[in-house]
């Protein structure tokens, strides 16, 4: 069984070498020789899961053809952990050289053009057309297999999209979110990372090096993003329009990869912006002071609370009106106020959260979804929900505010001239659709798995194994189902099945959920199972049966007919030997059988009601039966003498 | 005060002691009749039938059973005595003759009193016959009541008998 083999192949073919990891060749992420046991194949290498990071499954069920110059992924599974434990490996194609961090130097417009840029924007180009990005683009994740060859994209694949970048690789907006929020986002991100992987080649050294990531972010949200990342450093007149261009702070004035791909073209397709108003005098928030309404978005991000006072008091709206000139936004945050005291005052904090993400929204368009201080992009939600439960219960609280308020499609809305919201706001209809199902089978533990194909289960008795898929999960509860006192029927678990096995399962977690009597709760149990063996693992599951039947006294004890009962556990016990739970449930629940035993039982307390009339009457029947005696005997004795008087006449008249 | 309807008026409703009183007077004028016609034999019957009619005097119960089996059975003694007169001529003599035979008076008392033994005896043997059927039949009935107990596990309610 996979999870129980302690090094077994992954997708049938490649075996994790534990004693080859390769250092420099997963981007920052634990790396692996993954041994294929076919001959004179490439060579691959095992990136191993984070157990709180999730896996990108859409990029490894999309990606499954080749890229020249990326690394792509192969196959996916269970595999050795550390420390005894199970792990996952995305076994992807293995670097064939160093990564371009291991030997700094500046490199020549031509050498970047031809070497970087355009095999960079092939790849791209090719994600692209897979609706995918790559969002791993950084020095230490690209590499060179000799010098003049080109660049290779290193993987992706095995962790959030962008959750290993450096601050200085992504925008400001994808900076300010947790490592795991920052969302699949669009390939334009891709290529602003491709321009600071340009700059820092072309300077020979990393960007913003050593500053802190708040400094990182202010500092481009103030001079702008090119400024920032030169600091004043001069590059050749092509590179700098080309970076300049692929580092613009509105993604839709950065050209695509297939642009790039003609580099003097793409330089001619500049999109000029026109740079934000700059206030006289700073407003602060959170000790970040804001000088333009991008640095007072990045303060209202960073500091929510102390941003909701400043708008509810007006000092804000006064600053903007007097210190930025910027009257249009100190109207939008009026009316953000003005609309929120039309809200309800029962949920005044998430109210307040609400405003000050519509005021941060309004202040930059391009700002991420900014909840009491936790920012992110919705298609980053999985992601961080998936970091945070059930570690973090503070995320996951704001997480779960985001989903029932439909945060991210207020957000969509807020932003409605930027992008079309539609999708956004049926996203969040689903995941609080999703959060309102009561019992294991919703909440914020169904919704994490739901939107993370590939997330393990997180329950506590499954703790040292790497249950990621529906499949993985019999064996798994068959194997730990002999330990004594273990609960298999847990939340953790439950909303683990509901969310991997899609819809058809949905009835039998609620009505385990439902169920509060002990015969009600064994006999769902019974079918989730059965149905789960039924579906994943057709195999016996001896422990498992073994501990179902345990559990399945009352459902034996629902037989009225003693007989039948004894024959039902007979029958129970040699099916638990057997592991089949499908045959235990048959057996269990066999309506025809239940029919004819309420019947039969039915008829018995008629019965019984019957033979207990019929005895009170013969017990209390001793004076009736007297009277009878009485009457019956004399009547008797009357005949008799008749029968005497006309014998005797006989006699007489004989002679 | 409204009148009764005619019906009610008209139609006289059935009287039992009138009835019963009828049939007293008609016996009476029978015996009488008996008495004038033949003496010797009214005599004999008398003689014979004395306990039943005590018994017939004493019985009060409804259709006076034992009354009525004392008199057939000293009827069944009286046969022979009273063919016997019948055919002695049916004098007042004759009749007192046979009255004072021992053993014609013992033998129609003895029948009568056969008769009241029965009377006696036969209610306590079918009380006897009906008790024994009827402790059988609760046995049978407690034996099927535990079966279908124990076969469907309701053996908490208890024999109600």
């Amino acid at each position: 069984m996979a999870d129980t083999e302690p090094n077994p192949l992954i997708g049938g073919i490649y075996r994790v070498a534990l004693d080859q990891p390769l250092a420099e060749a997963g981007g920052g992420q634990m790396a692996f020789v993954a041994i294929d046991r076919r001959p004179n194949r490439a060579p691959a290498m095992a990136l191993r899961v984070e157990r709180r990071a999730s896996v990108r499954a859409r990029a490894l069920q999309t990606l499954t053809t080749n890229i020249d110059g990326l690394l792509r992924p192969l196959t996916h599974g269970p595999g050795p952990g550390s420390g005894g434990e199970a792990g996952w490996y995305v076994v992807c194609e293995a670097p064939l050289g160093r990564p371009l961090s291991a030997t700094p130097r500046p490199w020549s417009e031509a050498l970047l053009i031809d070497l970087v840029l355009k095999p960079a924007a092939h790849v791209l180009d090719q994600l692209q057309g897979h609706g995918q990005t790559h969002r791993a683009i950084r020095l230490n994740n690209v590499f060179q297999t000799a010098p003049n060859q080109p660049v290779t994209l290193g993987a992706a694949w095995a962790a959030p999209p962008a959750m290993h970048q450096p601050a200085a690789f992504e925008t400001a907006y994808s900076a300010l979110c947790a490592p795991t929020a920052r969302g699949d986002g669009r390939i334009a991100d891709d290529v602003y990372s491709l321009g600071v992987l340009l700059l820092a080649l072309a300077l020979g050294r990393m960007p913003m090096a050593g500053m802190d990531p708040v400094a990182i972010m202010h500092r481009k949200l103030e001079l702008g993003d090119f400024a920032a990342l030169t600091a004043g450093e001069r590059l050749s007149p092509l590179l700098a329009d080309l970076t300049r261009g692929m580092l613009a702070e509105d993604p839709d004035h950065r050209p695509t990869p297939a642009s790039l791909r003609d580099p003097p073209g793409a330089r001619g397709r500049r999109v000029a912006a026109r740079p934000p108003a700059h206030a006289s005098r700073p407003f602060r928030l959170g000790g970040v002071p804001a000088w333009n309404n991008r640095t007072l978005a990045l303060a209202m991000a960073i500091a929510p609370a102390e941003a909701t006072t400043a708008i509810e008091t007006g000092t804000l709206a006064h600053w903007l009106r007097r210190g930025l000139g910027d009257s249009a936004l100190a109207v939008k945050l009026e009316n953000l106020l003005r609309l929120r005291a039309r809200e309800s005052p029962a949920e005044k904090e998430t109210n307040a959260a609400t405003m000050a993400m519509r005021a941060v929204a309004a202040a930059d368009p391009l700002m991420p979804l900014c909840w009491r201080g936790l920012c992110l992009f919705p298609d980053g939600f999985g992601a961080v929900l998936a970091a945070s439960y059930p570690g973090d219960p503070a995320t996951a609280a704001k997480l779960n505010e985001i989903a029932m308020t439909e945060a991210t499609g207020i957000w969509a809305r807020t932003r409605e001239d930027r992008e079309a919201s539609a999708t956004h706001v049926a996203e969040a209809r689903r995941w609080r659709s999703i959060l309102r199902i009561s019992g294991p089978a919703g909440g914020l533990p169904r919704l994490a798995y739901t939107l993370n194909p590939l997330m393990p289960c997180a329950s506590s008795q499954l703790e040292g194994r790497w249950i990621a898929q529906a499949v993985q999960l019999p064996s798994a509860l068959d194997a730990i189902a002999g330990v004594s006192g273990v609960t298999l029927v847990e939340p953790a678990i439950a909303a683990f099945v509901a969310a991997r096995t899609e819809r058809w399962l949905d009835r039998e977690v609620k009505d385990l959920a439902e169920s509060h009597d002990p015969a009600g709760t064994a006999l769902n149990a019974l079918r989730l199972f059965a149905e789960l063996q039924s579906r994943y693992h057709p195999g016996a599951l001896p422990s498992l049966a073994a501990w179902v039947a345990a559990g399945s006294q009352p459902l034996v004890e629902q037989w009225k007919n003693r007989e039948r009962r004894t024959i039902v556990e007979e029958r129970l016990k040699q099916l638990t030997a057997t592991g089949q739970i499908a045959a235990m449930l048959t057996l269990l629940e066999d309506p025809p059988g239940h029919a004819a035993d309420n019947e039969g039982f039915r008829a018995a307390v008629a019965d019984l009601a019957r033979l207990d009339a019929a005895l009170r009457n013969i017990a209390g029947g001793g004076a009736p039966r007297g009277e009878i005696a009485a009457r019956l005997g004399q009547e008797i004795a009357a005949g008799l003498g008749l029968s005497a008087v006309a014998a005797t006449l006989l006699l007489a008249a004989l002679g | 005060m409204a009148k009764p309807p005619k019906a009610a008026r008209t139609k006289k409703t059935a009287n039992p002691a009138g009835a019963g009183r009828s049939t007293v007077w008609l016996s009476g004028l029978a015996c009488g009749g008996l008495v004038a016609i033949a003496p010797g034999i009214a005599l004999l019957a008398v003689g014979l039938l004395a306990p039943g009619l005590v018994a017939a005097k004493l019985d009060r119960e409804p259709g006076r059973p034992v009354g009525r089996t004392v008199l057939t059975c000293g009827l069944a003694g009286c046969v022979h005595p009273t063919i016997a007169l019948w055919n002695l001529g049916q004098s007042f003599e004759t009749a007192m003759a046979i009255l004072a035979d021992p053993a014609t008076l013992g033998l129609a008392w003895s029948a009568a009193a056969a008769g009241w033994l029965m009377t006696q005896v036969l209610p306590l043997g079918v009380r006897a016959a009906l008790e024994a059927s009827a402790i059988a039949r609760a046995a049978r009935l407690r034996l099927l009541r535990e079966r279908i107990a124990e076969a469907w596990g309701l053996d908490d309610g208890g024999d109600p008998a």
